[in-house]
C-alpha cells in the first residue's frame, strides 16, 4: 500500500463519523486532499468544521470511518497500532494548542524526546536541538521545566520538539490560540523560517486570521467537508 | 521497547508527585515491616514448637523400623549396627555442618507396678548423658535428679505416675514388658528423680531408664528402637532426610529401616504448625489486600490525572502497551524499593528482639503446651533466606498486580479525547 513519496499527505474520500448517543455526527465528510512536501498549509474553518479531526486522522491518532490516508508513502489503514505509533514517531511531528510538553522533563529533554525514542545518539540530539534553540531564541532556557516557561516559550519548545526529529510532516493544531499577538507572530515567523530553510512541511488547523494570512495554501472547511482550496504565490 | 526512556519517565513521575509517592511508600513499607516481623516471629514460634516437640519426641529426623511407630513392639527394632550407619552418614560432609546431636533410644510400651498397683507406661531406655543435654524433661525435675552416666537400676518417673503408684524418691518400682523372646519380663528399678511437665500425657506415663539396663532386661543387647538426629534448624530437615535415605538405601530397601522427618513422625505437630501458619497467611493476606487496594487507588488517581500526558506520549510515538509500561514500571520501581526497605525495617525489628520475646504473661505464667509438647514461652524470631525471598516476592507481586489495572486504563485512553482534557 505504498504510494509515491512526492507528497507528504494524501487523503482519498475520507469520512469520520462519530456516534453521539442516538445521533450520528459526520465530523469529516468525503475529504480528498494532497499536500506536497514543503507546503505551508492552513486548514481553516469555524469550530466544529472538522479541521482538528482531519488533523488527527492525518496524524494517525484516530482511524477514518471510510477512505484512505497516505502519509510519507504509507497507507495508514494498513498499519497496525504498533506500526502507526512508529510512523508517528518517525514521520509526524505534533504541535498542540495547549503545548502539551511533558511536565517532568526540561525544555531540552522535551525537545529531544522523539529523538530519544528513535534512538538518535546523544551528541546528534544535542546538536540538532541546540541549533533549533538558537534559531528560536530559546538558548539559556534549556534546563527549565515547562511550568517555568511562558506560553510562547512552551510553544516554541513544542515546535522544536516537532521538527527536531526531521519528520516528513508537522501537524499543528491551533498553535497560536493561547498566545498573545506578539508571541503568535514570533512563532509564525519561526515556523515559516523552518519551512523555508529546512523544507519542513507544516499543516495547521486554525481559525486565527493571522495564521491564514501567513499560509501559502489555505483549505477552508465547513461542516466536515472542504469548501475551498486556494494556493497563494 | 524504550526501556530506558520509560524508566526515566517513571522515576521523574514518582519524584514529581513526591507526597503521593511517600504516602504510598509508607503504607507499603509499614506493611512489609509488619509482614517480615510477623513471619520471623511466627517462624520462631513454630521453630520453638518443633524444637520442643522433637526433643521430647523422636528428633528432627528419626531412623526406625517401618512398623515400629504403630506397633511399638520390641521385635520391631533396629540392629545395634544401625547407629553406626547413621553416625557415619551424618558425619559426612553433606550433613555434618547442620547436625548437632545424634541420640538413640529403646522405647517400649509396658506396665509399671508398685505395691500400690500397676499403670500402663511408656518406658524409654536412654543414654543419660546425651538425653540430659537434649530432652527438656531433665529441666522439669521436681524432686531428686535426672539419670546419671553410671546409673544402672535407676528410673526417672513422671509425677502423675509417681502419685498413682504411691512412689517417692528411693521407692522400688517394677517395669514389665514383652522381651525379645516374646516373654513377659520384669525389671526392678529405683526412683531417682521425678519430673512434672504439666502435660498429663507425659507426667502420667513416661519413665526413663538407662539404655544398658533396658537392653539387658529386654534381651535386646545393643539394639535400638529408634535413632534420632537433631539439626540446628528445622529447615535443614528435608535435605538431611534425603541424604540419610541415600546412605541407608540398603536397609530401607530390605524393609529393615525407614527415615522420617519430624513432619511424618509427628503429624499432629505438623498439622498444628500448618494451621497456625495458614492462619497467619490469611491475616497477612487481608492486610495486603487492603494495602494493595490503597496502591490501586493511589496509582489510579495518578493515572486519571495524567490522561493528557499519556495522550502526548502516544502522539509522540509510544504504543498503548509502552504507555501502560510507564505506569507498570512506576509501580515496579516503587514496589522494589519499598519491599527492600520494608523487609529491612522488619529485619531490624526482628534483630531488636533477637534475645527472644517472653510471652508467658499471655498464659498467666502457666505451663505452655502445644500438641502434647511443653513449649518455652520465650520466642526467638527466626530469619531464613527462603522466607525473606518469599516476602519480597509476595510484596512485589502485590505491587505489580496493583499497578495492572491503572496501567490498563493508561493504555486504553482515547488519545484525541485526552488531548481535549483540560486540567
Amino acid at each position: 500500500m505504498s504510494e509515491s513519496n512526492g507528497y507528504a499527505v494524501r487523503t482519498a474520500g475520507v469520512w469520520k463519523i462519530f456516534q453521539q448517543e442516538a445521533e450520528e455526527v459526520q465530523a469529516v465528510r468525503d475529504v480528498s486532499l494532497t499536500i506536497e512536501r514543503g507546503e505551508f498549509t492552513a486548514l481553516a474553518g469555524p469550530s466544529g468544521s472538522g479541521k482538528t479531526t482531519l488533523l488527527n486522522l492525518i496524524g494517525g491518532l484516530t482511524r477514518p470511518t471510510r477512505g484512505e490516508i497516505w502519509v510519507a508513502g504509507s497507507e495508514l489503514g494498513a498499519l497496525s497500532n504498533r506500526e502507526l505509533a512508529q510512523l508517528r514517531l518517525e514521520e509526524v511531528g505534533f504541535v498542540f494548542q495547549a503545548y502539551n510538553l511533558l511536565p517532568v522533563l526540561s525544555a531540552l529533554e522535551n525537545a529531544e524526546f522523539p529523538m530519544l525514542l528513535q534512538g538518535t545518539p546523544a551528541a546528534e540530539r544535542a546538536a540538532r536541538v541546540q541549533e533549533l534553540f538558537e534559531r528560536t531564541g530559546m538558548t539559556g532556557l534549556e534546563d527549565r521545566r515547562p511550568g517555568k516557561l511562558s506560553g510562547g516559550q512552551q510553544q516554541r519548545v513544542a515546535v522544536v520538539r516537532a521538527v527536531a526529529s526531521q519528520p516528513a510532516l508537522v501537524l499543528a493544531d491551533e498553535p497560536t490560540a493561547n498566545l498573545d499577538s506578539h508571541a503568535s507572530e514570533a512563532l509564525l515567523d519561526m515556523m515559516a523560517e523552518l519551512n523555508r530553510e529546512l523544507g519542513v512541511t507544516f499543516v495547521f488547523a486554525t481559525h486565527d486570521g493571522h495564521v491564514m494570512e501567513r499560509s501559502r495554501r489555505l483549505v477552508r472547511m465547513v461542516d466536515g467537508a472542504i469548501d475551498s482550496d486556494e494556493t497563494r504565490s | 521497547m524504550h526501556f530506558g526512556v520509560i524508566t526515566m519517565l517513571a522515576l521523574r513521575n514518582l519524584r514529581r508527585n513526591l507526597r503521593r509517592t511517600i504516602l504510598t511508600a509508607t503504607a507499603f513499607i509499614i506493611g512489609g515491616a509488619l509482614l517480615t516481623f510477623a513471619q520471623t516471629f511466627g517462624d520462631g514460634t513454630h521453630e520453638q514448637w518443633i524444637d520442643s516437640g522433637v526433643r521430647t519426641g523422636s528428633g528432627h529426623v528419626t531412623v526406625e523400623v517401618p512398623e515400629f511407630r504403630v506397633s511399638r513392639k520390641i521385635e520391631d527394632r533396629l540392629p545395634g549396627g544401625t547407629l553406626q550407619l547413621v553416625r557415619k552418614a551424618v558425619e559426612s560432609s553433606a550433613a555434618a555442618d547442620r547436625v548437632t546431636d545424634v541420640f538413640y533410644r529403646l522405647t517400649i510400651n509396658g506396665l509399671a507396678t508398685s505395691a500400690s498397683g500397676a499403670r500402663p507406661a511408656q518406658i524409654l531406655g536412654v543414654d543419660p548423658t546425651i538425653e540430659a543435654s537434649l530432652s527438656p524433661l531433665d529441666e522439669q525435675v521436681v524432686e531428686g535428679r535426672y539419670l546419671k552416666k553410671d546409673d544402672r537400676l535407676a528410673a526417672f518417673v513422671g509425677a502423675g505416675l509417681v502419685d498413682a503408684l504411691d512412689l517417692r524418691i528411693g521407692s522400688r518400682l517394677v517395669v514389665m514388658a514383652q522381651d525379645a523372646h516374646k516373654e513377659v519380663a520384669g525389671q526392678l528399678v529405683r526412683v531417682v528423680g521425678i519430673f512434672r511437665t504439666g502435660i498429663a500425657e507425659l507426667d502420667d506415663s513416661v519413665i526413663h531408664v538407662p539404655i544398658a539396663t533396658a537392653g539387658e532386661w529386654l534381651g535386646t543387647g545393643r539394639d535400638l528402637t529408634n535413632v534420632g538426629v537433631m539439626v540446628d534448624s528445622s529447615v535443614a530437615v528435608p535435605g538431611l532426610v534425603r541424604h540419610l535415605r541415600r546412605e541407608l538405601a540398603e536397609p530401607i530397601a530390605k524393609g529393615d529401616a525407614t527415615v522420617m522427618g519430624w513432619r511424618e513422625a509427628m503429624p499432629s505437630l505438623h498439622a498444628a504448625v500448618l494451621v497456625d501458619e495458614w492462619g497467619g497467611y490469611l491475616m497477612l493476606g487481608i492486610l495486603f489486600v487492603i494495602v494493595g487496594f490503597s496502591i490501586i487507588n493511589t496509582v489510579l488517581m495518578s493515572v486519571l490525572h495524567r490522561h493528557r500526558e499519556f495522550g502526548v506520549l502516544q502522539a509522540l510515538g509510544l504504543t498503548p502497551r509502552q504507555t501502560a509500561s510507564v505506569v507498570l514500571v512506576e509501580g515496579l520501581l516503587q514496589t522494589v524499593v519499598c519491599a527492600l526497605i520494608g523487609v529491612g525495617v522488619g529485619l531490624a525489628i526482628t534483630a531488636a528482639f533477637s534475645g527472644g520475646i517472653d510471652i508467658s504473661e499471655l498464659y498467666n505464667d502457666q505451663e505452655m503446651q502445644f500438641s502434647g509438647v511443653a513449649i518455652d514461652p520465650v520466642i526467638v524470631p527466626m530469619v531464613t533466606p527462603v522466607r525473606i525471598l518469599y516476602i519480597l516476592g509476595f510484596m512485589m507481586f502485590v505491587g505489580i498486580v496493583s499497578s495492572v489495572y491503572p496501567a490498563m486504563r493508561a493504555a486504553t485512553i482515547d488519545v484525541t479525547e485526552s488531548m481535549k482534557f483540560e486540567r
